[in-house]
């Protein structure tokens, strides 16, 4: 069974519309005029137990709503979401005890007190005694690599150290499913990096359910698995990275750096992106034609070097967004 | 069922304690706050000599008695202000929509919310209603009953703001509502009742419900009876009742609707 | 010309937004001039006159220094003050071609125009409606202007003062405080007529007298000696505060120079 099940769902808001002016200020008072704006728009997805899935879009598509439903802080207009065969709207507490969040963007942790302590209070929030709340301090300690500053107060703490510290607090009571929004946004390419090995060894080790939402392309390509592009409210992909990366935009970048400048005749095969000096960058669409017959009509004795890549994942999914 | 009241009960405390804990980060500031605020209050004792000096009574209470209320109503303000702070702040959480963090742990949202911030003057405002008690004359059971009337009293005072507050969950422009109340309550909460008429003091007992806040408990330290003092437990449990109805109600709004689509 | 109407039209709609502000203000003070005339109906059930005042005085007397106490205070500003210059942001605003001190006093006296003027109406009506006619002249309204935009002056000049002194101590709410209380206290709600004879003296020269004393005094109870004694007080406070704020001021920037802000 699927861990979390969406069907059909949809939220729509009222929003007010007024008119310009000083007339249209009043009118808005007391003959107000509606816009229904369709954040979400009948979505249907599941995602099965232990699975790493990115949800992405562009900003305002829906993503927060969505998640916000899934999390019970929404009620949805139509539709239904069961995660964990809980309905979130009818059963937030319940829901609430196995699911963990980190929302990049608000702290949840006490500024002034050390993570060890933050973790204690996270920890009765959950309902866990003590010697849960020790064991599972020590456990995460040693993952995270918390050790050196488990006891410093918060604020002291460089931004990569506390996002880990906000992930460990949101995992602290071994939640099925952990919601991460944004969780690496600020955050430089190492401690980065880091943070992506946590959570996949999270996934791993616990068999961790993660739904993330991120704009940073890194994360959503080196951690899932399995992408869901939402945009306008609908969902307009819905399948595996693999495929995204290889089949989705069925187009390869050929780079070639030759002796002397080449002049390569315009065609219908291939797109001409840069051809500067001794450097050729062509972009060939491969349904319609093949890498080898491109690269045949260079002189093979010009070519010093050649460099062949697919499109970048940041390309391809802008082009999603755009559609 | 009881056992959750207990858990409740253990993770609001450590909330309340970590919120005055935060507050006592900068050991100066954190004393001169609390310092200055017991001296402020002090300094009304001198409006009220002189106004005694002109009539040996206002409004039938005796110069130590109208001291006596003094310390009440600051008594009454350092509870709600130290333990629940965040009651006065509710309206801009609403329409910031800042409850989303608080929506998404297992614990009942409301006492999340209002504990998880502290004033620290307001220490001093409790503090000086202590040495209001002892000026006053304080014995054993005069100290129990205070400690008793200020905490509901405290109680009170912070269940008002939240109802008035949650009129946001409605009406964005309600912010105005919970700002007014608070500083209404506390306008009123210094002088004798009996110095208004009676139509105004059916407001105080109703919209502008200083009467259970502090005159209540106030009456309750002149003489101890056993109706009166029923009387502020029904009042604190009947208040509580429509406060957190009134809360539960708006939160629900808010995750139907959700206030502003900017937030999306 | 359809332009400069344009930005009177977008600076009225912009001001509507503090519309909500004003109205509160007017609540919060309604509210406790409720209080008080309450206060003084009571004390007045069983006397015509106490102290010189008879019961309408008293309240006009109230009404207006209440009245002055919100129309001239700018918390706001004094606090940007304080935090311009904990911050260092103050660096940026001493290097332009004006006094800066000059330009706090007339960023300030601005900002409380519009305010001072809605309580001017606001006392005046609850006045008129609650308490009665007062027994005022035409030819009272200059002397009661002087003292108002004097006693606005030094209210506003010891507030920025105050805020200076952020150039030695980082917290300057105790002072802020302790000068709050003694405007409120010693003759605010209590004419200093009132006060025991062995404190009215000294009371003469708290900032009150000139600030809230002085203004009420000239439209309740005119007699141009009294507004002569006023207006010499309001005279000395101001040439005072004018030279200690500037000396402040002076101190104060060098440190900033001497540290780089």
């Amino acid at each position: 069974m699927a861990i979390i099940e969406v069907k059909s769902l949809s939220k729509e808001f009222k929003v007010k519309v007024k008119e310009k002016g000083i007339k249209g200020s009043i009118k808005s008072i007391f003959n107000p005029n509606y816009n229904i704006i369709n954040a979400v728009n009948n979505i249907s997805f599941s995602v099965q137990e232990g699975e790493i899935i990115a949800f992405i879009g562009p900003n305002g598509a829906g993503k927060s709503t969505t998640i916000k439903m899934l999390t019970g802080i929404l009620y949805p207009s139509n539709g239904t979401i069961s995660v964990m065969g809980i309905n979130p709207s009818k059963q937030r507490k319940k829901l609430a005890y196995n699911i963990g969040t980190v929302f990049g963007q608000k702290e949840q942790l006490w500024m002034h007190l050390t993570p060890y302590d933050n973790f204690k209070f996270f920890g009765a929030i959950y309902d866990l005694n003590d010697n849960q709340i020790e064991k599972k301090i020590e456990e995460y300690s040693k993952v995270f690599d918390l050790g050196k500053f488990i006891n410093t107060p918060v604020r002291n703490l460089s931004l990569g150290q506390r996002i880990r510290c906000e992930i460990v607090a949101s995992l602290i009571h071994e939640p099925k499913i952990l919601f991460l929004d944004e969780p690496t946004i600020g955050l430089d390419p190492v401690v980065k990096e880091n943070i992506r090995e946590l959570i996949k060894k999270m996934n791993k080790e616990y068999n961790t359910t993660i739904f993330l939402t991120s704009h940073d392309i890194g994360d959503i390509e080196k951690l899932c698995k399995r992408v869901i592009i939402i945009n306008n409210g609908k969902i307009i992909l819905d399948d595996t990275m693999r495929k995204l990366k290889y089949n989705y935009l069925n187009k390869k970048i050929i780079e070639v750096r030759t002796k002397r400048k080449v002049n390569l005749h315009g065609s219908e095969e291939y797109t001409i992106l840069k051809n500067v000096d001794n450097c050729l960058k062509i972009e060939i669409d491969t349904t319609k034609s093949n890498v080898m017959d491109i690269i045949k009509q260079i002189d093979e004795d010009e070519i010093i070097d050649i460099n062949i890549s697919n499109i970048p994942l940041e390309n391809i999914i802008t082009e999603i967004y755009k559609k | 069922m009881l056992m959750e009241v207990k858990k409740q009960i253990k993770i609001s405390l450590l909330s309340i304690k970590y919120s005055i804990m935060m507050q006592m980060l900068n050991k100066v500031t954190f004393i001169t706050n609390v310092i200055f605020m017991i001296l402020n209050n002090a300094s009304f004792i001198i409006q009220w000599m002189v106004l005694f000096n002109i009539k040996d009574n206002v409004g039938g209470l005796s110069f130590k008695q109208v001291i006596l209320l003094w310390g009440i109503a600051s008594g009454t303000y350092g509870i709600a202000h130290l333990f629940f702070e965040e009651a006065f702040n509710l309206s801009k959480l609403i329409v910031n929509g800042k409850l989303d963090s608080f929506i998404v742990q297992p614990k009942n949202v409301l006492i999340s919310v209002v504990t998880s911030r502290s004033k620290i003057s307001a220490l001093g405002d409790l503090i000086y209603g202590y040495i209001v008690l002892l000026f006053y004359g304080i014995t054993i059971k005069r100290f129990i009953i205070f400690t008793f009337v200020n905490i509901c009293g405290g109680i009170i005072i912070a269940e008002i703001s939240i109802i008035y507050n949650s009129f946001c969950f409605w009406f964005v422009k309600a912010d105005i509502l919970g700002d007014t109340i608070n500083n209404t309550m506390l306008n009123f909460a210094t002088y004798p009742e009996t110095i208004f008429k009676k139509s105004v003091k059916l407001i105080l007992y109703t919209i502008i419900p200083v009467g259970f806040s502090t005159y209540m408990p106030f009456k309750l330290m002149l003489k101890f009876g056993i109706r009166e003092f029923f009387l502020l437990i029904i009042s604190v449990l009947i208040i509580s009742l429509l406060t957190f109805g009134i809360f539960n109600k708006g939160l629900k709004k808010y995750s139907s609707s959700n206030l502003m689509v900017s937030r999306i | 010309m359809k332009k400069y109407l344009h930005i009177y039209k977008v600076t009225i709609l912009d001001n509507i937004q503090y519309v909500s502000n004003i109205v509160l203000r007017i609540l919060s003070f309604a509210i406790i001039i409720f209080v008080l005339f309450n206060l003084w109906k009571y004390m007045y059930s069983d006397q015509e006159t106490i102290n010189g005042y008879s019961k309408s005085q008293i309240l006009w007397y109230v009404l207006i220094t209440e009245g002055i106490w919100f129309g001239v205070r700018n918390k706001n500003f004094t606090n940007e003050i304080s935090d311009s210059i904990k911050s260092g942001n103050i660096a940026y605003s001493i290097n332009k071609p004006y006094n800066y001190v000059s330009y706090l006093i007339v960023k300030n006296l601005g900002d409380i125009t519009i305010k001072s003027l809605v309580f001017v109406l606001v006392v005046s009506t609850i006045g008129t409606i609650f308490i009665g006619r007062l027994k005022f002249t035409i030819l009272q309204i200059p002397f009661v202007l002087i003292a108002l935009i004097f006693s606005a002056l030094i209210f506003s000049i010891i507030d920025i003062s105050i805020s200076l002194i952020s150039f030695w101590i980082e917290d300057a709410m105790p002072f802020h405080w302790v000068f709050d209380k003694l405007v409120l206290i010693f003759g605010t709600i209590i004419p200093i007529e009132m006060f025991p004879n062995s404190i009215k003296t000294i009371f003469s020269f708290f900032p009150t007298y000139p600030i809230m004393y002085g203004p009420a005094k000239i439209i309740i109870d005119f007699n141009f000696n009294i507004f002569c004694k006023i207006f010499l007080v309001q005279g000395i406070y101001l040439i005072c505060t004018i030279i200690i704020m500037n000396l402040l001021y002076k101190e104060g920037v060098k440190k900033v120079n001497v540290n780089g802000g």
